[in-house]
């Protein structure tokens, strides 16, 4: 097999990883989600190591909070005794979940130091067992997913880890810069491996994938796939970025600077060649060589190296004893250790069973206890809501005064609760990309935001435009990008720092002690400042032909003419510029004498092309929508979250953002479903196309879906942090209209204060409301808001099943009607592809960074820098940090969030939801149980829970 | 003269740990008692026994102080580490004759704040070696801290007393090579193997392999009086500085 297949068929172990600026929640172990949950997470703790559960201990605290139920408990145990032919009373399996287990590791040691008896018996037993006597397959184990400069420090104290890994993410670090620093690498365009090349002076001819063949045959690595493997893993962040950009062709920083996992491949192994090539050990022979005549060094220098090696035996080496002797004690040691865990165990248990058969049967809990211990939470959790959907009633169908469309994110739950107490209001809950994928260009940006899950790319490009005078915010913008920019190249050249300090560093105080002591003053003076962007609309129709040749025409005009005036310092009539663009573009005859570097100018530097030409007029064919594509959206929209009659007279789409300071997470914050950015144009977009009287009259013709002509779709803004509500586009109403919407507006207005109220109450550190909106602009804070913390499940189904239930921000809201749903459930089928991908991804991304923050997550924020403008990273240097930091799922020291996965409830006739799990792309994670779909089936009225790869009653109704 | 050679002996400029090391009779943790015994001899020793400079002896305790350096970088065992920097230190207590007695005086609170560490490492998890006893600041948060203070103050850290003296000397004594070759190997061998401690055991990781043991409060207690008591010469240390 190749060297790129070999590569290939290892890179799914790591995750991607999305820039920081439009963080993508994901589920880290993706790569894994072909297996079912529990295997993929074993297999995944072979490969990263650390955690894959939360501890015993957690779990116990929550059995006695009460939110695990004893009855599931027990039955979940009897389970696993009949699964795992486990002969033994079901209250000793108890006694050892709840009383034995959350001081395991403590009981091995507890009384390590003090001489106990061991049974004599059960030291046999577990010396059988053991695989410490097989020293060649020991050292394997040990040093399976290591590199070879890590084997030679390990055994000879180098250190050379340090300063590979160091080489390696300097280099990457300042080729993969996104415009952070003013002093860039040259040559990037050239692909990442041909820079270095230049860089580290190596021969030009030879590619990256030759390369690495060479150096993996110098290094004689007998497996080189599985090497490839450990060396994605020594920096998997960086990794999976690089793996990101490779694989996505419109990132624009990949298409400037081209970089694959090859070439870094490459660049890693160019490090460790030069690292080892001098070392005692410069190759995998060498080592096999060595570790065959030293066996028992070899073992003992790699178990310190990984802190296995315990305080005696550390001091023995250290003292220069033989390690032969070293290594006999340590087993001995670690037998009589383990020995003694079983034997305190059944201090505890005070068991009638004989200690060598109690050892195997506390082994096979122990293994299973991490998933035991969160299905009963689960199960638990499962249950309590099932008797709650159980009492939901149907509710009169009336025409509201106002309908509401909220993202389905948790922070949506609260706020829709309020609203519709406050009136006579209904409520929706969508995916925040409302079905309608847009690549939008924002009003004085130049570049797309893909307003979209990050598993779809959108077709239709928007632009927003502005409708008035946009002179006053140009000028003001003007003057603040040139004061940014200078500060900025003040600040990152490596010579003005300290006299930009001196200078000018003062005042940066106002700022500074502002936004410490007066955030809302300071808040509202700076925003005064700020260039206030002019009234805008969106391009939701499609452009002419014409138009389009027009737009492509003035825009290559543009750029002949002002090169031709620099490079001949005179003008050029309109016909000879024509001349000139039909020339390069047609092959037309020239009629102006012009040299061929111009004009190989024009082709090269400007773009003057065919190719340049069809693209631009492809890329602008792509604008707005057709009057079909209108139709499609919108009636896709309706029929998403079941909305297709009864139109109130106002009919709301509320996407949603966050506000934050100082917070280089915040896009992870924003909506999920539009690829980390603000919902709010898809909104816009989707109230404009809705609002267009042709696309009612097609909707009504192909759909049979009646909007009445008084009913006005408005678009709004819910902020997260706040919990206020704006709305957008309210001057084309009429003033009668008007005031109706101005009381609508006032309702919505008392609701955000009555969440932010309720969300003080239930937050940490907040009391009141002031302190929920100091939070958003308070540059010291690193919890802005808890955002999706505690997010535990999802709701597929009819707002009046859940209306009663106060869910506290912790389930994804779907709307979903499964009566105007085809038989093949098409519309569920999207609602899983779209809006159900995005919530298993936040919802892993959650679970992982908790139960191991040092592996899948990204640590304190305290320590985090900003680096390259595409994540952040430890201190001067480290791996990437991928998941989440420890302030958005943990609260002094302690988990925050609740690591459960995401409890599906779908409300639906069951064939209908197996129709569309038949039809999903995500298939694979729902029957591989990385959520725990639940199906509230009123028809049969059943309700069914998926365990062991079927559906199975769990209520009737 | 052999007054001189008693407190060059007593205060550690010369290695004699390596022949205590070699009998095999005894511990590292009896040779750190025994090395601190004989240090607060010397200190006792100076009130009674008017100090003189002598070069030769400084220049011995140098190279002692120098070798001491190689050897304490190349153990992770609190018991040595503590023996050792007592002989790094000792050019010092010889070099600043009359000032030396309370620079040695707060090394030697020091190092019973690290001795009783080592104690706890030892009764919990069998050794006074801390190699595979990671990220204590974040398992043991009040064991992190007390072993932090220990560290700074050895590391010459201001405004522990450690420093205090150390700069209060400096600025009061006349400056010769010997005198820079003393302050320079001194503290930057206090500090180098302090931080290197503190990478090593204080930060980073929890190592997953063992259970992390509480501090009881009896211990917390015995910790916060010997803090109590770095913190009294600290007071001592900066009426020294400003005097």
């Amino acid at each position: 097999m190749s060297i790129l297949k070999q590569l290939d068929a290892v890179k799914d172990t790591i995750p991607h990883y999305w820039p920081i600026g439009s963080f993508i929640h994901h589920n880290p172990l993706k790569g894994f989600e072909q297996m079912p949950f529990k295997e993929g997470l074993k297999a995944a703790q072979s490969v990263f190591g650390g955690q894959v559960y939360m501890d015993s201990a957690y779990f116990m605290a929550r059995y006695r909070e009460g939110k695990i139920d004893d009855t599931v408990f027990e039955n979940n145990i009897r389970e696993l005794l009949d699964k795992c032919a486990l002969d033994i009373p079901l209250e000793l399996a108890k006694r050892f979940l709840m009383d034995v287990s959350p001081q395991w590791n403590a009981l091995r040691t507890k009384y390590a130091y003090k001489h106990e008896k061991i049974d004599y018996g059960l030291y046999l037993h577990l010396q059988q067992k053991t695989h410490y006597y097989n020293e060649a397959r020991w050292l394997e184990h040990l040093v399976s997913h290591m590199t070879l400069y890590e084997i030679n420090d390990a055994l000879f104290g180098y250190g050379d880890k340090e300063r590979v890994e160091r080489q390696v993410i300097e280099f990457i670090t300042r080729f993969l810069d996104e415009d952070q620093t003013t002093m860039q690498m040259p040559n990037r365009e050239l692909g990442m491996f041909e820079t270095f090349k230049i860089y580290a002076g190596l021969e030009r001819s030879i590619d990256a994938e030759s390369f690495v063949e060479e150096a993996l045959n110098r290094l004689k690595v007998p497996n080189s796939q599985a090497y490839l493997l450990t060396h994605l893993l020594k920096l998997h962040g960086w990794a999976g970025f690089i793996k990101y950009r490779s694989e996505d062709p419109d990132y624009y920083a990949q298409q400037q600077y081209p970089s694959t996992l090859i070439d870094y491949m490459a660049i890693r192994l160019y490090y460790e060649l030069e690292a080892v090539s001098t070392r005692r050990i410069s190759d995998f022979e060498r080592f096999e060589t060595y570790a065959a005549a030293k066996p028992s060094h070899a073992i003992m220098q790699i178990l310190k190296q990984k802190n296995k090696l315990m305080g005696p035996a550390l001091d023995a080496l250290e003292a220069g004893e033989k390690t032969e002797t070293i290594l006999c004690n340590y087993i001995e040691n670690a037998i009589n250790l383990d020995a003694l865990q079983i034997q305190h165990s059944n201090d505890v248990l005070q068991s009638d069973l004989p200690l060598i058969e109690l050892a195997d049967i506390l082994g096979k809990l122990k293994e299973e206890e991490g998933y035991l211990w969160l299905k009963s939470l689960e199960d638990s959790y499962i249950l309590s809501f099932a008797d709650e959907f159980a009492q939901a009633s149907d509710t009169e169908t009336v025409t509201a005064d106002a309908s509401a469309t909220f993202c389905l994110d948790v922070r949506s739950e609260v706020i829709r609760r309020h609203i519709e107490h406050r009136g006579h209001y209904t409520t929706y809950g969508a995916g925040g990309f409302l079905g309608l994928p847009v690549a939008f260009v924002e009003f004085d940006k130049a570049h797309e935001l893909f307003l979209a899950p990050a598993i779809v790319k959108p077709h239709n490009v928007v632009f927003e435009i502005p409708v008035e005078s946009s002179d006053e915010y140009r000028s003001k913008k003007k003057v603040t990008k040139t004061t940014k920019k200078v500060l900025s190249d003040l600040k990152n050249n490596p010579y003005t720092p300290f006299i930009t300090v001196e200078a000018i560093g003062w005042l940066f105080g106002i700022n500074l002690f502002g936004k410490t002591f007066l955030p809302q003053k300071t808040q509202r003076l700076f925003s005064k400042m700020k260039p206030q962007k002019p009234k805008t609309t969106y391009t939701i129709d499609k452009l002419s032909d014409e138009k389009i040749e027009n737009y492509v025409k003035k825009l290559h005009t543009k750029i002949i003419a002002k090169l031709l005036i620099s490079t001949a310092g005179r003008e050029f009539s309109d016909a000879q510029i024509e001349s000139v663009r039909r020339h390069l573009l047609f092959g037309e005859p020239n009629s102006v004498a012009l040299s061929e570097a111009v004009l190989n100018k024009l082709k090269s530097t400007y773009q003057i092309t065919p190719e340049d030409y069809a693209y631009q007029k492809e890329k602008l064919g792509q604008v707005g929508f057709t009057l079909e594509e209108k139709v499609f959206y919108l009636n896709n929209y309706l029929t998403m979250i079941g909305q297709t009659d009864h139109f109130p007279e106002f009919v709301t789409i509320i996407g949603h953002g966050s506000v934050s300071d100082n917070n280089p997470f915040e896009s992870a914050l924003d909506c999920g479903a539009c690829g980390g950015n603000i919902s709010l144009p898809n909104a816009r977009a989707l109230c404009m196309i809705a609002n267009q009287s042709e696309v009612r009259d097609a909707l009504k013709k192909a759909h049979d879906i009646t909007i009445a002509d008084t009913t006005v779709f408005i678009p709004g803004l819910h902020i997260t942090t706040t919990d206020e509500i704006k709305f957008y586009d309210t001057d084309l109403l009429d003033d009668d209209a008007r005031k109706r919407f101005e009381r609508i507006q006032l309702d919505f207005n008392a609701a955000s204060a009555q969440a932010r109220m309720e969300r003080a109450q239930a937050l940490p550190y907040t009391k009141t409301h002031h302190d929920i909106v100091t939070k958003s602009m308070d540059w010291s804070e690193p919890r802005p808001e808890w955002g999706l913390a505690k997010n535990m499940g999802a709701f597929a189904g009819p707002r009046s099943s859940v209306r009663h239930m106060k869910l506290d921000n912790r389930l994804f809201l779907h709307s979903y009607d499964w009566k105007i749903d085809n038989d093949n459930a098409d519309i569920l089928t999207r609602i899983f592809n779209g809006p159900l991908v995005v919530g298993e991804w936040i919802n892993l991304e959650h679970y992982f960074s908790t139960v191991d923050n040092h592996i899948y997550g990204a640590g304190s924020k305290v320590y985090h820098n900003v680096v390259g403008k595409v994540g952040v990273f430890n201190g001067n240097y480290s791996d990437l940090k991928i998941g989440l930091p420890t302030q958005s799922v943990e609260l002094e020291g302690e988990a925050y969030h609740e690591p459960v996965r995401l409890l599906t409830f779908m409300e639906a006739p069951l064939q209908k939801v197996l129709k569309a799990v038949e039809n999903s792309i995500a298939k694979p994670f729902i029957l591989n149980e990385w959520i725990r779909p639940v199906v509230i089936d009123r028809e049969a009225g059943k309700i069914y829970s998926f365990e062991h790869g079927e559906f199975i009653v769990i209520k009737e109704i | 003269m052999i007054a001189s050679i008693v407190l060059t002996l007593l205060a550690g400029g010369v290695p004699y740990y390596l022949l205590l090391e070699r009998s095999g009779k005894f511990d590292s943790k009896t040779i750190l008692l025994f090395s601190a015994f004989l240090l607060l001899c010397a200190v006792a020793l100076t009130s009674v026994v008017p100090m003189r400079y002598e070069g030769l002896f400084a220049t011995i305790a140098l190279g002692s102080s120098l070798f001491s350096i190689y050897r304490a970088a190349k153990t992770t065992n609190f018991y040595k580490l503590g023996y050792h920097l007592i002989f790094i230190n000792a050019p010092f207590f010889i070099l600043f004759e009359s000032f030396s007695a309370m620079y040695s005086l707060s090394l030697l609170v020091a190092l019973l704040g690290l001795f009783i560490v080592a104690r706890f490492y030892e009764q919990n998890y069998g050794s006074a070696n801390y190699h595979h006893i990671t990220g204590i600041m974040l398992a043991t948060p009040y064991m992190g801290t007390f072993l932090t203070f220990y560290l700074i103050t050895l590391s010459l850290y201001p405004p522990f007393p450690n420093a205090l003296y150390f700069l209060s000397y400096m600025f009061k004594s006349t400056p010769d090579p010997l005198w820079y070759a003393v302050v320079i190997v001194v503290f930057f061998g206090n500090f180098y193997l302090a931080m290197r401690v503190m990478t090593e055991t204080v930060f980073g990781k929890p190592n997953p392999n063992i259970h992390y043991v509480l501090m009881s409060v009896r211990e917390k207690m015995t910790h916060a009086a010997v803090f109590a008591l770095l913190f009294i010469l600290g007071i001592y240390g900066v009426k020294e500085a400003l005097l």
